[in-house]
């Protein structure tokens, strides 16, 4: 029990706000500091760039994290309280680790980024 | 319309009260502090002076229940965008808020009523689906509320940390939308209701979709996803199916018929059970109201490909309701199948012609776009825009008549 609970001292919600962050994404991609070398930056359309399939990297250790702790919590009595609540804990986090790449595919990360930072260089967009 | 159309938000006018939870024994948070109104609204509709009572500006509710991961965002997606608009999160607040937010619709999360947060329901053994998780009493007060035109403030509930964030503001939307397990589990929410909706996954689909939604997860494998099914089933079988039989619209969905021993829940044989009986809400029906009718559209004048598309419809009863049954199996493979089935059905609501088609092919990327479950959705949500207008047109009508008198 104690070892049980020990597992699940994580500290979640640093690891989301790190990982939800928008500005780690845009600063990844070299290209969005060079806006000029982008032709199809001008015009309505704004720089492409793919989107990212995985869960936030937090979201999905803490899904792996919650399977290992389902699987120890239900070795003794799998009908147990214990075990069953371990389960539904699974399914929360999974199903928010895919709400997340649902999230993530929708948005664009520039797009996002300019939301809050509209007067950045890098969101200016230009006629002609 | 000289009505009046500002409306009060007399929002945080009243104490704000530290809940005192009653029912200790579940390991309720003590810290928590949650705010709410628990004013009373004083109504002066008919009287003479003002008249600008809820008459027009009074919130419709509309419940939606569904177990995780069975397609309620997805719905919910479909709904908003009936409406025009695209829903939100709320501006500039708590980046893990569950809530939407469009023109006219509000969408919350019950799950930002748990009164057990993650840590509590591991200690007490419990699941989130089971009522000793949540809490009702603000569950209904605040719901209550928020109808009767005061702003509240909602917990969130967090599903990356698991635990209950500060809260946030609703304002009484037109259409507030309350999502997750429980919406017609209690019988004061359940009162508050317009319409509600149950979207009914077979155990056969239900995993199907888990292993497409999981699989791909690391930690998660075929043992892993089926024991997570499997444990909640108790639960699930308990608290959340039982909650169909008040549903004023059930969207069920099974495997496919029209292939023999499928077991891939690509195809689906999608079920819409519409109430009989229900105000301001006319089932949907195909060819005959009525009649009992099976229908296979492909032939000379539409061609389909493997398995092809099958449509039943007809009356039948559900739990000890009278209800209208439409059902498709099978999926549209091309655009003019859409169209052609979209013409035959009759009620469903629409603006112009194709409404349905334009709704479903926008989307075209969610899932479901192209079998009964998009369908399905897509109409239910029209049908929601229409039980919208004509309610509110007959509370303008009705507040007329009282200023009138």
């Amino acid at each position: 029990m104690a070892t049980v609970a020990g597992v699940s001292l994580y500290t979640p919600r640093l690891v989301a706000k790190a990982s939800d962050s928008p500005k780690p994404q845009t600063i990844k991609s070299p290209r969005l500091n060079h806006p000029w070398k982008m032709s199809t930056r001008f015009g309505s359309g704004r720089m492409y760039v793919p989107p990212v399939a995985a869960a936030p990297e937090g979201l999905s250790n803490l899904v792996a994290e919650s399977i290992k702790s389902a699987e120890e919590a239900c070795s003794g009595d799998p009908a147990s309280g214990e075990c069953v609540a371990a389960w539904d804990e699974v399914e929360e986090l999974s199903a928010a680790a895919s709400h997340a790449r649902d999230k993530k595919k929708d948005s664009d990360p520039l797009e996002e980024f300019c939301k809050d930072n509209m007067d950045n260089e890098e969101c200016r967009t230009y006629e002609d | 319309m000289a009505v009046c159309t500002v409306y009060t938000v007399q929002s945080l006018n009243s104490t704000c009260s530290i809940s005192t939870p009653n029912k200790t024994h579940l390991g309720f948070q003590q810290k928590q502090v949650v705010f709410y109104t628990s004013s009373k609204r004083s109504s002066k509709r008919g009287g003479g002076g003002i008249t600008c009572a809820a008459a027009d500006s009074q919130t419709i509710v509309i419940g939606l229940a569904a177990d995780s991961g069975c397609g309620k965002s997805t719905f919910m997606r479909r709904l908003t965008s009936v409406f025009g608009g695209a829903a939100e999160p709320p501006k500039g607040g708590n980046p893990d808020s569950n809530t939407l937010i469009s023109d006219t619709t509000t969408v919350i999360c019950l799950d930002d009523y748990h009164s057990l947060d993650r840590t509590g329901r591991k200690e007490k053994g419990v699941t989130a689906l089971d009522p000793r998780a949540n809490n009702f009493d603000l569950m209904y007060e605040q719901v209550k509320a928020i109808k009767d035109g005061i702003a509240v403030q909602k917990p969130i509930y967090n599903h990356v940390s698991g635990l209950l964030d500060p809260p946030e503001l609703i304002k009484p939307p037109k259409i507030l939308v309350i999502e997750g397990l429980h919406p017609m589990y209690d019988k004061r929410v359940r009162d508050l209701l317009d319409f509600s909706i149950y979207l009914d996954i077979s155990n056969e689909v239900k995993f199907a979709w888990k292993i497409q939604r999981d699989m791909a997860e690391r930690g998660h494998s075929l043992e892993s996803i089926k024991a997570s099914i499997e444990a909640r089933k108790p639960d699930f079988d308990a608290y959340i199916d039982p909650q169909k039989q008040y549903a004023d619209a059930v969207i069920e969905v099974l495997p496919t018929q029209l292939i023999p021993d499928d077991n891939e829940g690509k195809v689906l044989r999608v079920k819409l059970i519409m109430k009989e009986g229900v105000k301001f809400f006319n089932p949907v029906y195909l060819f005959d109201e009525g009649s009992t009718i099976s229908w296979i559209p492909c032939g000379r004048k539409l061609t389909c490909s493997y398995p092809g598309i099958k449509f039943a419809y007809g009356p039948d009863a559900y739990f000890s309701n009278e209800v209208s049954v439409l059902e498709m199996d099978g999926q549209f493979d091309r655009l003019d199948e859409l169209i052609y089935v979209e013409s035959h059905l009759s009620n469903i609501s629409t603006k112009f012609y194709g409404e349905v088609t334009q709704q479903m092919l926008k989307h075209a990327d969610f899932p479901g776009s192209n079998n009964g479950t998009g369908l399905f959705q897509t109409i239910v949500g029209l049908k929601i825009r229409d039980l919208y207008e004509q309610l509110t047109a007959s509370r303008a009508a009705g507040s007329l008549q009282a200023t009138k008198a």
